[in-house]
């Protein structure tokens, strides 16, 4: 695959994460906090996201069969997930979370309901995009160009193969 | 974007309950040089104030389990621990008011690098004074 069309697809994508309000600028900074000791943070950060929220919507969910229209309670779940959508940037499904919020401040049930419904399709759209720029950048990264010539030179018996500077 | 740090030792407890917000905040603090402690709540900040432990800047969160941000700064402020930056993070509108009235000196709804590093500057000023 030609890594500079890989590297264009990446940006694009990421740009249309932005311009269709997906993400805002704290992703940037999240990015920014990637170093050559944490090469990976972003996407270990995204993955830890990802697998935390996953529990809080479930723990919400039973939360809503047990616990019906204790509204100080599906909040206090909601108010856990906006702040990790806050810190990684997750603008779309922050806001749903502070729509949800909302509707517990006016002690909506039904509005929750929908709202939630919102939560979770905006959170299973942005989990896609993001598995998909991360896969992106996996495949242009230097070291996967360098493992794959790796596993081409056992194949025809080539040694010596170092990482170029 | 390079990081100044100024012959930073800056000894900062991070105290948050949300995973992926405390290894944010970590990385942010490791960027500067800060030597940092982590805790998930404010009672266990407050064990560690109890227990002799000094910090030059405390980050904390507001809504955590058994015991909430506000609540540990108020008893880490009656414990005499007035020199210590106490900054309250917080995404919630409400929480501003309550981290001021329990005696943070400063909220910030999100932690921005720049934001971090003027903070830490400040902090840095605070104690080279205090030891002048």
């Amino acid at each position: 695959m030609e890594y500079g069309n890989l590297r264009r697809q990446a940006a694009s994508l990421k740009k249309s994460l932005f311009d269709q309000g997906y993400l805002d600028e704290q992703f940037c900074q999240v990015e920014d906090l990637q170093d050559e000791a944490n090469p990976n943070f972003a996407e270990e950060v995204v993955s830890l996201f990802f697998k935390d929220s996953a529990r809080v919507m479930l723990n919400f969910e039973q939360a809503i069969e047990k616990h019906p229209k204790d509204f100080a309670r599906w909040d206090a779940h909601m108010q856990q997930l906006k702040g990790s959508c806050s810190s990684i940037g997750a603008s779309r499904v922050k806001n749903e979370c502070t729509s949800f919020r909302n509707f517990c401040g006016e002690e909506n049930a039904e509005g929750c309901t929908r709202s939630f419904q919102k939560v979770k399709r905006e959170h299973a759209v942005l989990r896609q995009k993001l598995e998909s720029y991360f896969q992106l950048l996996r495949l242009c990264s230097p070291r996967y160009h360098f493992q794959a010539c790796q596993i081409l030179a056992r194949q025809h018996s080539i040694t010596n193969i170092t990482l170029p500077k | 974007m390079a990081f100044q740090t100024q012959g930073s030792n800056l000894r900062a407890l991070l105290v948050e309950d949300i995973k992926v917000n405390r290894m944010i905040l970590s990385q942010m603090l490791r960027k500067f040089q800060v030597e940092t402690t982590v805790v998930q709540n404010g009672k266990e900040a407050v064990e560690l104030f109890l227990g002799g432990e000094t910090f030059d800047i405390v980050l904390t969160d507001n809504l955590m389990p058994i015991m909430t941000g506000p609540e540990a700064i108020s008893k880490i402020r009656a414990m005499g621990a007035t020199d210590v930056m106490i900054v309250g993070v917080s995404v919630d509108a409400n929480s501003m008011e309550e981290f001021k009235d329990a005696g943070a000196d400063l909220c910030v709804p999100k932690l921005k690098l720049e934001i971090l590093e003027h903070i830490l500057q400040e902090t840095r000023s605070k104690k080279n004074k205090s030891s002048a």
